[in-house]
């Protein structure tokens, strides 16, 4: 009853609505799926030799790009427990099998909406924004909320975690940013954000289907040798390098520099 | 009788419930020449949260399988440690670094060993609580099982409403690591021989634990350039400090390759920051109890004070052959206090005898911080 007394407010709001009815009238839903695979087949957590021991990984920043280059953003839709408006989380293990240090939930798609029904391709970030990946995560939202997901001591979140093992092996990365400064819940910055720019060409956004290729991601990585490999995102492991630059990213995590192998377009 | 009792206790638990809202109240039990610690502003200590907390503290219901409390690794008779060279979680897996006393810690101005942005116990209850590389507690994925260990005790549901009365429902896992934080702070200690010396009692140091004060304050020793101030440590700060004081050295304990190398698990500054010249520094870690604490160093790599001082005396530890081997002297990345020196039998008899003026007996069975299930 306050706008009463504010009539540029009543002007305020009907400008929004206007606009808003506009845009809702091109608002088109946008539903992209994910899935693991390994050279191109699917794997999952009780697959023998190679098994998927985890896969879970954060989606935010997403944009379709329509056939004149033009960005549009997509509006996530939010739920209870997988997505914000902004970000998501894709969660493809069951919590059986190899992966039994994980979840029986799962989520394998992202759904929202995008004004444009021109798909020519779509952008993403792997990774959580800055200013929400260093908030106190007993506070969070879901899908920030997930402590599996947290990495308490590096004070920001995993925006992926993945693994693989053959009978004998097994590889595994947690990525998340390194090097920040200040203190937690006071950071500042962090030297190797290490988020990851996924750009994706003739993509049908409606019906769009993307795998995260585990083999790809560990291409140079010996799942033979029983030594076992694992990544946390420091500069100091050198079994960071491979995956590292799989994903696009320089090894101080700040550029996209080669094209990423990991994530394809599945027709 | 039975109503009366019930009142009274009602009663009780308002009265502690208002006694808790005003933090201010808490009484620490220091020595007048000491500080305070410094609390933040949303979790301020009252005698019922550092209950609430103690009970947390010792009970193995938060750890995945039942099997270790915070306490495993923080034993009280050892100054909350646990004697081994690398402490092991819930499920078996090898921490790569050695447990770390909690005395005092409510004057540590960063926590554990090599963490630049950890500062404050509630954040740092997580790691070992949640985390899964390594598994500690192994509670990852149970954080609905800690919040209802609190709703489901009748003590805890007392408790947490008494130390979070403004909490519309306390029984939350931030509550948890609150209560917890608030335990841990609670462990301060000031009563050993070489403070009640300072105190002016100048027959609590023997004549060797004096020769060896002189020396650990030497500028030929030069310990206390790291192991300086009120809590031996460079990285300690109180409710007064107006600096943040942190500091991270390398001490020539490795240097692979000739490299300056660390082993790869354990690298220090350098794992957080990424930056060659963090290789191998770490936070001094306060010396008050040290006696009690081996084996030493980050990775529990040296049994005894004698051979730690062997290392020091060295200028940094020649590793002869395996896969660690280096000669730690020689690092690039060694802090220019780690210099060497000689000290003879007897000085290093006096100094081991300082350091152990640096007990306080009382910590180690004050029963503010014992195991309350054992009562």
């Amino acid at each position: 009853m306050k706008l009463a007394k504010r009539p540029a407010s009543y002007l305020l709001l009907v400008t929004i609505l206007v606009a808003c009815a506009a845009c809702s009238a091109k608002s088109v839903p946008v539903h992209i799926e994910f899935s693991a695979s390994w050279a191109g087949q699917p794997v999952q957590c009780d697959d023998t030799p190679l098994a998927l021991t985890d896969l879970r990984f954060y989606v935010s920043e997403v944009l379709v790009i329509d056939s004149s280059g033009a960005e549009h953003p997509v509006s996530l839709t939010p739920d209870e427990r997988w997505q914000q408006q902004n970000i998501a989380l894709i969660d493809l293990e069951n919590g059986a099998g190899a992966c039994s240090n994980g979840t029986s939930d799962m989520n394998s798609a992202i759904r929202g909406t995008v004004t444009t029904s021109d798909f020519a391709g779509i952008r993403f970030t792997i990774g959580v924004p800055f200013e929400m990946n260093h908030a106190n995560p007993l506070l969070a939202q879901p899908p920030l909320d997930d402590a599996a997901m947290h990495w308490h001591w590096r004070s920001g979140y995993k925006f992926l975690r993945a693994g693989i093992s053959s009978p004998n092996d097994s590889f595994w990365i947690h990525l998340g940013s390194t090097g920040c400064e200040g203190t937690i819940q006071n950071i500042t910055g962090c030297s190797s954000p290490n988020r990851v720019t996924i750009e994706l060409s003739d993509f049908s956004a409606d019906g769009g289907r993307v795998a995260l290729d585990l083999a790809e991601l560990s291409r140079g990585i010996d799942l033979q040798d029983g030594t076992g490999s694992d990544c946390s995102s420091s500069p100091a492991e050198s079994e960071c390098a491979a995956p590292f630059e799989r994903l696009g990213l320089t090894i101080d995590g700040v550029t996209n520099l080669q094209p990423q192998k990991v994530f394809q377009v599945q027709r | 009788m039975k109503y009366f009792v019930a009142i009274v206790g009602v009663g009780v638990v308002v009265a502690i419930a208002i006694f808790a809202s005003q933090g201010a109240t808490y009484d620490w039990r220091l020595p007048s020449t000491y500080p305070e610690p410094q609390v933040p502003a949303h979790n301020p200590m009252s005698d019922t949260k550092v209950e609430l907390g103690r009970w947390l503290f010792y009970d193995t219901r938060l750890s995945g399988n039942n099997t270790m409390s915070c306490a495993t690794c923080h034993i009280q008779a050892l100054a909350f440690t646990d004697g081994k060279n690398r402490s092991v979680g819930s499920t078996g897996t090898v921490h790569p670094r050695n447990s770390m006393s909690l005395v005092n810690t409510a004057y540590a101005s960063r926590l554990t060993w090599a963490n630049p942005s950890l500062d404050r116990l509630e954040d740092q209850a997580l790691t070992p609580l949640l985390g899964d590389n390594p598994v500690e507690m192994g509670m990852g994925g149970h954080e609905a099982e800690i919040a209802a260990l609190l709703a489901s005790d009748e003590k805890y549901r007392r408790l947490a409403e008494a130390s979070f009365p403004s909490d519309e429902n306390p029984n939350s896992v931030l509550n948890v690591v609150r209560s917890i934080a608030a335990f841990v702070r609670s462990i301060v200690s000031f009563d050993s021989p070489y403070d009640r010396y300072l105190a002016g009692d100048f027959t609590a140091l023997s004549p060797a634990a004096e020769r060896g004060l002189e020396l650990f304050f030497s500028e030929e020793l030069e310990c206390f350039h790291c192991h300086g101030g009120f809590n031996f440590t460079d990285s300690s700060t109180h409710a007064n400090s107006t600096v943040d004081q942190v500091g991270f050295h390398n001490t020539g304990l490795y240097n692979l390759n000739a490299s300056g190398a660390y082993p790869e698990d354990n690298t220090g500054l350098f794992d957080m920051t990424g930056q060659v010249r963090d290789m191998g520094r770490f936070k001094a870690p306060s010396l008050r109890n040290i006696s009690l604490t081996a084996p030493y160093m980050h990775d529990g790599s040296i049994a005894t004070l004698d051979a730690v001082i062997d290392h020091y005396a060295r200028g940094g530890r020649l590793i002869a052959d395996g896969s660690n081997a280096g000669d730690g002297r020689l690092s690039p990345f060694k802090s220019e206090f780690v210099d060497g020196f000689d000290l003879s039998k007897s000085e290093r008899a006096d100094l081991i005898e300082f350091l152990a003026s640096l007990t306080d007996n009382s910590v180690l069975t004050n029963e503010r911080w014992t195991d309350p299930f054992e009562r």
